[in-house]
């Protein structure tokens, strides 16, 4: 056998926002830094963020004459804290809120191109559920521009520190090595030439972003297939709160390309057939109407279309044409060349059909505030990552900061680790042993001439998510759908089919492993689900349609096929300031 | 009634297996797929698992899936399907690594060539309204590489620097808080450099985000005179 061995202190897995920003900080500190990555950092999923990213970035005083004048840290932490309905853990929220300003100050002298005021500060705007415009923005390319600027300080300590930084593009990861409850490395293969490696690090980084495509109706890329959050699963990790997944009110009928909430933001308002603002029509959305936070908006369109007052079966009109063509060129230019492109539409001149679909994994790693998870030596930021920070809901603008002031943090803790661990050297057979399973997996999926498909399995899996486990759940629906991934996960262990025999280049042998992760994630999805009785943010169900205050994040895991779940509690410092609404019963006619 | 289906013939090559390059013809059903990249996404999910293509956001943000289709360059998650013949031909310029996945190291390799990060000037001033303004045109390459295989000289001229890296050049040498733009010049001034480009604006149609490079590379031309 004899697979390569290659050495590292840290090892980051994902190259996104997060990934990126622990691996500039990590090199920062003299540490050897591999970032294996299965797309190029300038393709991973952070770049499509638009919206922008929350900070409060200055603190002017307040004045009579200016109503958004005189936001604060404080104001920050209290609307995260509401917006997630009070279920966040404070000490999380409060790294974030006190931690975001100096990130995109930073970012701002590594030259990145926020948008800018005519006094020639760094430009904020409104975004939902936010009290103050604190949402730092490019046009509607927030991602593309801090992402462009991350990736450009990596080449320049690249080219600084070669020997410090190495990037493994289009490198998949197999496995993580766990031994004694230690991080010992991962296994990965390079996709262009099919060759299994081991990786060895004293720290290893986890950055791999969400799982949105575990759902066939997702804003998210192909690529986030929930593999990357199935892989330290397999290793031990447990996951926090996945039942939580959040809903993007406006996603383009059909494509379910996201159109950012900045438009909203910026004043576009949502109509049903007759032309009326209907979020004004339901309690929790009448005060807030189009900056109501996501999870109550995303309810209302359900609602509005099952009344029969959608434009269509599935959706509602997004009507930005008051913004006026010069605000649309200027401010969201990306979103009108969406519309363009995917519907044939002007958003200056006509309504755009938008619908409700999967968008953010509020759950993820289970991560504290440092971003340590229960593996020693296993650190996770950004949406893989749960911290406890978006609570029950999300408020936009705020994923981005996550990213880069956990993605930091990841890599501090990393590092204060690595100072202490004491030296251990492994058998070398340890790794032989699992690098000879890896291989043995792969021959088997191309060896094993089943009769499924793997996107046959996909695309009912996605048709169960999407029905059952959607913004309104309910118990009969949850245990019809496990019982449907059930059956699934039997086809794909018993009867699948993988195009082959070459591993070269081989993407449907890569998302045939990846459906295995699909499918796990989605049965935890699916039964965090059904044991959460009751409802609250994004997580509603019909049949227990109330808040049991309870405060309590789930933790799931899986130990040999079996998904087991136990409860921790909501570490929060805050007491409830207002009683939560937990919205209202979908009454199906 | 029979099934509309869409012809789509797609560039298969095994640069370790096959002494050349080939096509293989498919038919799509209509109703299944919009544009060039469900096409492809259908093939490898129902026809042949093996087709090699990248692709992630599929929204034309990423930039993974550029490619060619029909005559010209674009990204295949923009490109409608055609009712006739959809061609499908991979970068050029570039090597095969299989059928529609080529490798770009070299572009890559070009692309950080030219310094691509800010040095800060001593003063640490903050960027003026005025100045992020007038890069508000050049701020939208995501790097896909089509201008560059639509380039003439990026085939011939293994040391000419390539529209997209040029772009980005550009795009610090109007950042007022740069330091080192005079260094800049010196990269791309020489006899493979910036000069080499002989206007025939290739990059700007095969540009799927409208950034138009040749202009850029005038802008360049003009600083150095």
């Amino acid at each position: 056998m004899g697979a390569d061995m290659k050495e590292f202190d840290v090892i980051i897995v994902g190259a996104g926002m997060a990934g990126l920003r622990a691996a500039i900080d990590s090199v920062k500190r003299d540490q050897r830094v591999a970032v294996i990555t299965k797309v190029h950092p300038l393709r991973s999923h952070s770049v499509t963020a638009s919206g922008g990213v929350n900070a409060v970035l200055d603190k002017p005083q307040k004045t009579k004459d200016d109503p958004f004048s005189g936001d604060s840290i404080d104001m920050h932490l209290q609307d995260t804290i509401a917006c997630g309905h009070y279920f966040s853990d404070t000490a999380a929220v409060e790294t974030l809120v006190n931690r975001g300003p100096g990130m995109i100050k930073e970012l701002e002298r590594w030259g990145c191109l926020f948008s800018r005021t005519k006094d020639n500060k760094i430009a904020q705007r409104m975004m939902g559920a936010s009290s103050k415009p604190r949402t730092v923005y490019s046009a509607d390319k927030t991602g593309h521009v801090m992402m462009n600027t991350l990736y450009e300080q990596c080449v320049r300590l690249r080219q600084n520190k070669p020997s410090q930084l190495q990037f493994f593009e289009e490198w998949f990861v197999l496995k993580l090595l766990v031994i004694n409850n230690t991080t010992a490395g991962v296994i990965a293969m390079q996709i262009a030439t099919g060759k299994i490696e081991i990786f060895t690090a004293k720290a290893v980084i986890w950055a791999t972003g969400g799982i949105g495509r575990v759902y066939g109706r997702t804003s998210n890329p192909l690529t986030n297939s929930g593999w990357g959050v199935a892989i330290p699963l397999y290793a031990g990790a447990l996951l926090k709160d996945m039942e939580f997944i959040q809903f993007h009110p406006t996603q383009l009928s059909g494509s379910h390309i996201l159109i950012t909430e900045a438009a909203r933001g910026e004043g576009a308002v949502l109509v049903n057939r007759k032309g009326e603002r209907f979020l004004e029509a339901y309690d929790d959305s009448k005060k807030d109407k189009e900056l109501s936070p996501r999870d109550i908006i995303s309810r209302n369109i359900r609602r509005e279309i099952l009344a029969g007052r959608g434009v269509n079966a599935s959706c509602v009109h997004l009507d930005m044409r008051g913004l006026g063509t010069k605000k649309i060129k200027t401010r969201l230019p990306g979103v009108q060349e969406l519309c363009k492109t995917y519907t044939g539409l002007d958003p200056a001149r006509h309504l755009i059909p938008v619908t409700p679909g999967q968008h953010y994994t509020i759950g993820g790693i289970h991560t504290n505030e440092k971003a340590e998870t229960n593996i020693h030596g296993l650190f996770a930021a950004g949406e893989c990552a749960c911290a406890g920070v978006h609570g029950a809901n999300r408020m936009g603008g705020n994923s981005l900061l996550e990213a880069l002031v956990f993605g930091k943090i990841a890599s501090e803790s990393a590092n204060r680790y690595i100072a202490h661990k004491p030296v251990k050297t492994l058998k070398s057979n340890f790794f032989e042993n699992a690098c000879f399973e890896e291989e043995n997996k792969i021959n088997y999926l191309l060896s094993h001439n089943g009769h499924f498909r793997v996107a046959e399995i996909r695309d009912k899996m996605h048709e169960i998510m999407d029905e059952h486990v959607s913004i309104y759940r309910d118990g009969m629906g949850l245990v019809n759908a496990a019982k449907a991934i059930k059956d699934l996960k039997n086809k794909y262990n018993n009867d699948l089919l993988v195009d082959g025999p070459d591993r070269r280049a081989n993407y449907g042998l890569i998302e045939a492993i990846e459906l295995k992760g699909s499918l796990d994630i989605a049965d935890i999805i699916i039964h965090a689900a059904l044991k959460r009785n009751e409802s609250i943010g994004v997580h509603f169900r019909n049949d227990f349609p109330v808040y049991k205050n309870r405060s309590r994040h789930s933790l799931s895991k899986i130990n040999k096929g079996k998904i087991k779940i136990r409860y921790i509690p909501v570490k929060s410092k805050n007491k409830l300031l207002k009683t939560i609404s937990a919205g209202t019963i979908l009454v199906k006619k | 009634m029979k099934e509309k289906k869409y012809k789509i013939s797609v560039f298969r090559f095994d640069p370790l297996v096959d002494t050349d390059y080939h096509f293989e013809h498919y038919l799509v059903p209509r109703s299944k797929v919009k544009t060039v990249l469900d096409g492809l996404i259908y093939i490898r999910d129902y026809l042949d698992g093996t087709l090699a293509f990248r692709s992630s956001c599929r929204q034309g943000r990423c930039g993974s899936c550029a490619v060619h289709v029909n005559g010209g360059y674009g990204l295949a998650c923009e490109m409608p399907l055609k009712p006739g013949k959809n061609v499908i031909r991979p970068l050029a310029q570039l090597p095969v690594i299989k059928d529609l996945m080529v490798d770009m190291e070299r572009f890559w390799e070009k692309h950080e060539s030219i310094k691509p990060y800010l040095v800060r000037k001593t003063n640490n001033a903050e960027q003026s309204y005025e100045n992020r303004r007038e890069m508000e045109k050049m701020i939208d390459c995501i790097l896909c590489g089509a201008c560059f295989s639509a380039c003439l000289m990026t085939g011939k001229n293994p040391d000419f620097h390539g529209p997209a890296a040029y772009v980005i050049l550009n795009r610090f040498l109007h950042d007022e808080r740069d330091a080192i733009q005079k260094q800049r010049l010196d990269i791309v001034k020489g006899e493979n450099g910036v000069f080499r480009c002989h206007s025939m604006y290739n990059c700007n149609e095969a540009c799927p985000k409208n950034v138009k490079p040749s202009e850029n590379i005038l802008e360049i031309k003009k600083n150095i005179n």
